[in-house]
């Protein structure tokens, strides 16, 4: 996309392979995705589908010893960030992108407590200190509603439920008012209803101060619910992407669709659970092409080379990753 | 009335939990209540219930994994817990189990097919040769290839792995499987897979399931009769899919509610239920729920409501509906607050 320098993050081309038993593998290849303000991007996939890999390779924490990038781009208001040190990138780490894990518990630090972690966040990354860090920490922790924070301040990670730690973890990441959050199936070890508040919470907030999030989850029920667009992964390709309704209403790659049929839902009856035959092909054996022709049902010989992701006649911003489908609709590209 | 296949009444089971220095103080924690509930042969009944709320320890408790308090577990009118270790094993043999991660739940150092043939011989059921037959057939029934037998569990995916969990349960041609929480751990697409299989077992063989799920979604899909827990307890209890569409219990509803739908039209009412689930520890006074509840009364907080039957299929616990299912519910079923 050539607006790329206006947009908080652009995803450009984004390869990153990893080395098996002395051999690299592409994990994901040519991924390019881009993220507006006040825009949360769904990142959707099953697991090994290379969405965290993706997230790993924007903040510049690809494993040194097997893994690299080896093509592309990532864009943070029009600079790159690939070819930055770790120096560099340390400043750029909680300060304009910030992360959210999944289990809040293995990223809280456990012997300090929670406030003197969210205020070091301030400390290291902006001038506050002392008594200031420690009164905007604690105004953080009120903003993400963690219930009597001025009496909680000093309590250590293991005296919070997991959906109390999530908050401490949001307001973290909050702390230096990041351009860019990536959060990485941040509700995925909650309960229901914990995760339906703290899905809130992380709306509410981004509406609030216009940030952009990329979010990474494998339910397409939390997509839905949170999500302006939406990218979909398979095996390390980005396959599909959409804007919200239009994917959920005209899926276009097959694995979407089928993807969207194998989910057991509780607002229909049973009966029509369709699942999707096969598995994902091991990534010491992905075909060099559409590496879900081997599971799909439209399979042609040209499927053998690797597809192109292209917009569509009907919706350019509806883009897909399949010779049969994007023929069907008369390319527009 | 014929007897149902299974029958589980008023079951209890609390733990002692050791908390403060060196473990010195103690707590009782009721991680069952009064829990009774029956499955039809054949009939797919659900636990559905966010973590901690009992439903694990149910099923376990109906196989003895756990032994229970108090309370009684029939299986075809015999008295499971009443039963002496030989009444037991053959009880077993009868009633199996499926666990959520297949891979810890299978020996690491077994073939397949010794982790297949060890329930039959434990049991004594037949020849070598007639074992050998048997780990064919119920390997080719859960999709399996029969070379599976000389290999270990970490050559297999997660889904796999699950096909061969759930085959170890079939091998015994139980006539109840507990399956506690047996798709959570895969992705969708394996999800819906391993779903389809237990849905061909069941109706091939009658087979009864206890499914234990925190996915509501699952449960419907699965089941057509599903009991909802909370701390311990059972809240409503109902055939699916009027217990999702017209839920009575204001847990039930918010739980219902919470559920993301993959539907971006259909958004979850998010953030509505406030608060979290209490310590079983200390569970509140009067209705556990009430804390969270948006309807909550001021009996609420002092009297845990009495089981009232609504339907001859519909039962809940809530002081809403004290006089059955009459005008109390239009008032309560209006949406929210």
């Amino acid at each position: 996309m050539s607006e790329a320098g206006e947009l908080p993050l652009a995803v450009d081309g984004l390869t990153t392979a990893f080395r098996v038993e002395g051999r690299w593998y592409d994990a994901i290849r040519d991924v390019s995705f881009s993220v507006a303000r006040n825009e949360t991007l769904a990142l959707v996939g099953e697991s090994g589908c290379g969405k965290s890999i993706t997230a790993l390779s924007i903040m510049g924490l690809v494993p040194k010893a097997n893994g690299r990038i080896t093509a592309g781009r990532v864009l943070l208001d029009g600079r790159d960030l690939v070819p930055l040190d770790e120096t560099e990138m340390e400043k750029i780490r909680g300060n304009a992108i910030s992360m959210i894990f999944q289990e809040p518990m293995t990223s809280l630090n456990p012997v300090l407590p929670i406030g003197f972690q969210v205020a070091e966040a301030l400390r290291y990354h902006t001038a506050l200190t002392g008594e200031a860090a420690r009164a905007r920490a604690l105004a953080l922790l009120e903003h993400v509603k963690v219930p009597s924070a001025a009496r909680r301040f000093d309590d250590y990670p293991h005296q919070f439920s997991g959906g109390m730690r999530q908050r401490v973890m949001i307001a973290i990441a909050l702390a230096c008012s990041p351009q860019i959050i990536l959060a990485d199936e941040p509700t995925t070890a909650l309960d229901v209803t914990i995760q339906a508040q703290v899905l809130a919470l992380l709306a509410e907030l981004k509406s609030e101060t216009g940030m952009a999030m990329i979010f990474i989850t494998h339910n397409l029920g939390v997509v839905a619910s949170i999500a302006d667009r939406v990218a979909v992964m398979y095996a390390g390709d980005l396959i599909e992407i959409a804007p919200v309704e239009e994917l959920f209403e005209h899926p276009m790659h097959p694995y979407t669709e089928a993807l969207l049929s194998s989910i057991p839902r509780v607002d229909r009856d049973a009966g029509d659970l369709k699942p999707i035959a096969g598995q994902v092909p091991p990534i010491t054996a992905m075909p060099s092409g559409c590496r879900y022709a081997d599971r799909c049902p439209l399979r042609v010989p040209r499927c053998a080379t690797m597809p192109p992701l292209v917009g569509l006649a009907v919706d350019p911003n509806h883009q897909v990753r399949c010779w049969v489908r994007a023929a069907d609709e008369s390319v527009s590209a | 009335m014929t007897t149902p296949l299974l029958d589980v009444r008023n079951l209890s089971k609390t733990f002692v939990a050791r908390r403060g220095f060196m473990g010195g103080e103690s707590a009782v924690v009721h991680a069952v209540s009064d829990v009774s509930f029956s499955v039809a042969a054949g009939e797919a009944f659900g636990l559905v219930g966010e973590s901690g709320c009992g439903k694990s320890t149910t099923g376990r408790a109906i196989l003895r994994l756990v032994e229970p308090d108090s309370g009684a577990v029939l299986l075809k009118g015999e008295d499971v817990l009443a039963a002496n270790p030989r009444r037991l094993r053959a009880l077993r043999r009868r009633m199996q189990i499926v666990f959520q991660d297949p891979y810890s739940s299978l020996n690491p150092r077994r073939t397949i097919g010794q982790t297949l043939t060890e329930p039959m011989a434990v049991h004594g059921l037949g020849s070598a040769r007639k074992i050998l037959e048997a780990v064919r057939m119920v390997l080719a029934e859960v999709g399996m290839p029969i070379d599976a037998a000389n290999k270990y569990p970490h050559e297999f995916s997660g889904g796999q792995r699950q096909r061969i969990g759930i085959a170890r349960a079939l091998v015994l041609r139980p006539e109840l499987i507990v399956a506690d929480e047996p798709v959570s751990a895969l992705d969708v697409s394996i999800q819906a897979q391993i779903l389809v299989l237990l849905r061909g077992l069941q109706q091939r063989h009658n087979l009864s399931f206890v499914l234990i799920s925190h996915d509501l979604g699952v449960v419907r899909h699965f089941c057509s009769t599903v009991s909802v827990m909370y701390l311990g307890r059972i809240v409503e209890r109902g055939p699916v899919p009027a217990i999702f569409d017209e839920p009575l219990h204001p847990y039930t509803r918010a739980l219902r509610n919470a559920s993301p739908v993959p539907d971006p039209k259909a958004k979850v009412i998010m953030g509505k239920l406030e608060g979290e689930v209490a310590s079983a520890l200390s569970p509140p006074s009067g209705c556990h729920f009430h804390p969270r509840c948006p309807h909550v009364m001021e009996i609420c907080r002092g009297v845990y409501p009495s089981w009232v039957q609504v339907a001859p299929d519909r039962g809940v616990a809530c002081h809403l509906y004290p006089a059955g299912i009459g005008s109390t519910v239009s008032a309560a079923a209006a949406p929210g607050r």
